[in-house]
Order: C-alpha cells, then sequence, then structure tokens
C-alpha cells in the first residue's frame, strides 16, 4: 500500500464543472480509515456530485483524488474495475435490479468480479441478510419489498463487494418518514462495526448522533469541518448558522 | 383458354406461400443477428461506430424499401455478383430488418433508468458484465411487442420482392392474374393469405404487451 497518504481518501483542490456551471471549485478533504464522515448542505452546494466523483460515476476536470494511495482514473476500465471494488455506493433510488431475486442482486457481484463460487455466495448474502433484518427476504423480489426494506437489501449488496468504503447517497430521502428509522439503524450499525462511511444526509440528528466529522459544504466548497459537537452548537460562520437553524426548523414541523 | 379453376388458384397461391414465409424467417433472422451486433457495438462505441450505424439506420427508415431492393439486386450484378432473386431479397430484408430492430431496441436499452446502469457501474461490473446481466435482461421485456410489430412489417414486406422476380405470394398472384384475368378474386385471396400469416402475430403481440404491462 502506498503510504504516502494519510487518509483512505484524500481529495486535493478538486474541480468538476458541468458545461459552464462549476460544481466543485476545489475540495479538500481526507477520510480516514473507520471514519464516519457526513456532508451536509443545500441542494446544490456540490455534496452529491463530490461523493460521486469517489467511485467514478462523475469525471472530475482537475485535482486530485486518491482511494487507498491509488489515484482515480476514469478513463481506464482496468483501474475503475479495482477502485470499485474498495468504494461501495448507496444510492437514494436503492437503483436494486428489477428482474433479480434479493438473493441474486446481493451474489451478482461477488460471483461475476470476485469470482465467489455459488456456495460461497449464497452464504455471503444469507449472511448480510441477515444484518440488515432482512434473513426471510432471500428469494422475494424488489417489489414486493417496502422501500426501506428495499434500501436494506442495497446496503447489503454494498457490502456484498467487502468495500473499503462506503458512500451514501441521501439514502433516506425518498422513503416515507416511518421508514426512515430502520435504514438509519442500519447505517449505525455499521458505524459501530467500524465501516467507513461518507454520508450525504439532510437527517441533522441523524449526522449528530453518528458521525465522527461533518463537513458543511456551501456554493461548491467546504465551508466547515468539525466534530458533531462543533459544527451543531458552535458553528462559525453565518452560512452554517443560518443553514442549522432553517433545518433544525423543518425537523421540528415534522 | 384459362382452365384455372377456383381450386386451382388456391392451390397455386398456397404453394407459394411457404416462399413467403421462407423468406420472411431468413429476413427475421438475419434482422435479428445483425441487428443484435450492431446495437452492441452502438452502446460500446457510441461515438466512433455508433454515429456510423446511426446512418445507416436513416439511410434504410429514409429510403423506399422498393429502392433498397432494387439497388441491391442490381447493386450486386454492377458489382461482377450475379445474385439470384432469393439472394438479393433477402440480404435486402436482412439489412433492412436489422435497421429497424437495431433502432428499436437501442431505444428499449435507453430507457432502462440511469440508476441501474449507476448501480451496476458502482459495484465494478464492467460495461459486458453490465449488458448481460442487468441492462438487456430488462430491455429484452420491454422490447418483445415493437419486436413481434416488426415481424408482422417484414412479413407484408416480403410482398415487394416480387419486384425483382422472387416467386412468392405477391408474385405468383400476379402470374396467375396474368392467366385469368380476375385480379379481383386473386389479390384478395392473396390477402387474405397475408392477413392469416399476420393476424396471429398481432394478436400475440397485444397479448404479450398485456402481460409486460400488468409485471410493471
Amino acid at each position: 500500500m502506498n503510504k504516502h497518504s494519510s487518509g483512505l481518501v484524500e481529495i486535493r483542490g478538486l474541480q468538476k464543472s458541468f458545461g459552464t456551471l462549476q460544481v466543485l471549485k476545489g475540495i479538500d478533504l481526507s477520510v480516514g480509515r473507520k471514519e464516519v464522515v457526513c456532508i451536509i448542505g443545500k441542494s446544490g452546494s456540490g455534496k452529491s456530485t463530490l461523493l460521486r466523483c469517489i467511485n467514478g460515476l462523475e469525471v472530475f476536470q482537475s485535482g486530485e483524488l486518491l482511494v487507498d494511495g491509488v489515484p482515480v482514473k476514469s478513463s481506464d476500465p482496468n483501474a475503475m474495475r479495482a477502485l470499485r471494488q474498495k468504494v461501495g455506493m448507496v444510492f437514494q433510488s436503492f437503483n436494486l435490479f428489477p428482474a433479480m431475486s434479493v438473493g441474486n442482486n446481493i451474489m451478482l457481484a461477488p460471483k461475476l468480479v470476485k469470482n465467489m463460487s455459488p456456495g460461497d455466495a449464497k452464504l455471503l448474502a444469507e449472511k448480510l441478510l441477515t444484518r440488515v433484518g432482512l434473513t426471510e427476504k432471500f428469494d422475494s423480489f424488489p417489489h414486493e419489498l417496502s422501500g426501506g426494506q428495499q434500501q436494506r437489501v442495497a446496503i447489503a449488496r454494498a457490502l456484498a463487494m467487502n468495500p473499503e468504503v462506503i458512500l451514501c447517497d441521501e439514502i433516506t430521502s425518498a422513503l416515507d418518514p416511518e421508514l426512515v428509522g430502520e435504514v438509519l439503524q442500519v447505517i449505525e450499525a455499521l458505524a459501530r462495526e467500524g465501516v467507513t462511511l461518507i454520508i450525504v444526509t439532510h437527517e441533522m440528528n441523524f449526522a449528530r448522533k453518528v458521525c465522527d466529522r461533518v463537513v458543511f459544504m456551501h456554493q461548491g466548497l467546504v465551508h466547515e469541518v468539525g466534530t458533531a459537537e462543533d459544527i451543531f452548537t458552535s458553528p462559525k460562520t453565518p452560512e452554517l448558522r443560518n443553514f442549522i437553524s432553517v433545518n433544525h426548523g423543518q425537523r421540528e414541523l415534522v | 383458354m384459362s382452365s384455372f379453376s377456383t381450386w386451382d388458384v388456391i392451390r397455386n397461391l398456397l404453394l407459394s406461400l411457404p416462399w413467403t414465409l421462407f423468406l420472411s424467417a431468413i429476413a427475421f433472422l438475419g434482422g435479428i443477428v445483425l441487428g443484435l451486433v450492431l446495437l452492441i457495438l452502438r452502446i460500446m462505441r457510441p461515438n466512433s461506430l455508433g454515429r456510423l450505424i446511426t446512418w445507416y439506420v436513416q439511410l434504410f427508415q429514409g429510403t423506399p424499401l422498393l429502392m433498397q431492393l432494387f439497388l441491391t439486386y442490381f447493386g450486386l450484378a454492377l458489382l461482377g455478383f450475379n445474385p439470384s432473386p432469393l439472394l438479393a431479397a433477402t440480404l435486402c430484408l436482412s439489412f433492412y430488418a436489422s435497421a429497424f430492430l437495431t433502432e428499436t431496441w437501442h431505444g428499449c436499452v435507453m430507457s432502462i433508468p440511469k440508476g441501474q446502469w449507476e448501480a451496476s457501474s458502482s459495484l465494478a461490473l464492467n460495461l459486458r458484465e453490465q449488458l448481460r446481466y442487468v441492462i438487456f435482461p430488462q430491455a429484452l421485456r420491454i422490447s418483445v411487442p415493437p419486436t413481434v410489430g416488426l415481424l408482422v412489417q417484414i412479413i407484408k414486406n416480403t410482398s415487394l420482392a416480387s419486384v425483382i422476380g422472387f416467386i412468392e405470394l405477391t408474385r405468383t398472384g400476379q402470374i396467375i392474374t396474368n392467366v385469368t384475368y380476375d385480379p379481383f378474386f386473386v389479390y384478395g385471396t392473396v390477402a387474405l393469405m397475408y392477413f392469416a400469416l399476420c393476424f396471429p402475430f398481432s394478436m400475440w403481440g397485444r397479448t404479450l404487451e398485456r402481460k409486460f404491462d400488468v409485471g410493471h
């Protein structure tokens, strides 16, 4: 392994534009092993784009992005295949494969990419389903599950590749309020077990409870970084103070 | 001295029916194979080969099949081959079918939600694995009804092969008319036979459409 980088994910001067619109204007961020980092900020602040750069779903124009000491090179399919085995992702809209059973959703990538035998893959899938509390859903199809259950399967599917870090992109935003809890519980358990997580979220209470560090993004830049306690109780910048007051107001209304 | 009885007319038309079926089947199969190759090339190389394939599709969609048949038949002759009407018609209809099929299927593939591509990319699948295990199985479901629709079009369009002298159902009808001078009866029978061929496929296509609608 490359020793010069301290963090598992190292981001330096990252810039990304969609056409003429610059979305990321020079991001610096380092995420250590076993760290849980939440990214908060208004929509349009670039948080999802930043997350999607880390596993190469978005191509950035300049700056450096290293995962486990290896630079992300989206033009090289082999490098991307190696990268994506280290970086798992869970999406807002679950994105389970609708034509496959829950078990096959989880087993597909380990069998294809890691050449896992069908027997081992089945054991792994069963173990992971138990971990997300869905032991009995192995043969169900995605459309037979609730949103919360689908998202838990998506988490199990990401875990099946045994990644170094899991990216969560607003994973509770598409859920009915009463289903948010079951998904956040699973993520909380992962955090306790020492899984490295980078989480884009609007759930401020969750961020406060689970994250080691909170990153506040504003207009394409990392505006403020700190422990959950620092960020939520003593925000330094007016933008963050404003963001927190608006979002806490919303939560009380819910 | 027309000694053609009604039965003679029908019998001769029925005897030519296998040629229409044969031509349809070969054109359809050839179209499927070539269309699939073109589809995969178009997805894997969207910028270079994909552009060429788009033009290929436009060419076949933007010119009458009648001209395509003439050009294939006489074009091949000009190049020094001497194609039989069967070979020219088979080739031309296969190209024609491949253009329409690849365009239809490409639309089906493009209609698969972006999230499916992103999720499978994120799981480190390469493009070949994504297509084989995630995208094509879903695209296949939605592509069946329009594909059956195209099959019906191809069956009907084989009638145009009569102009380059390929003796199938329509050409046989023309020949018989020249003897019996009873075009309405002969062509009426010909039309009914096409209908009898196409109708079951149309019905089947509609059933499939309904079936896949429920599944979604």
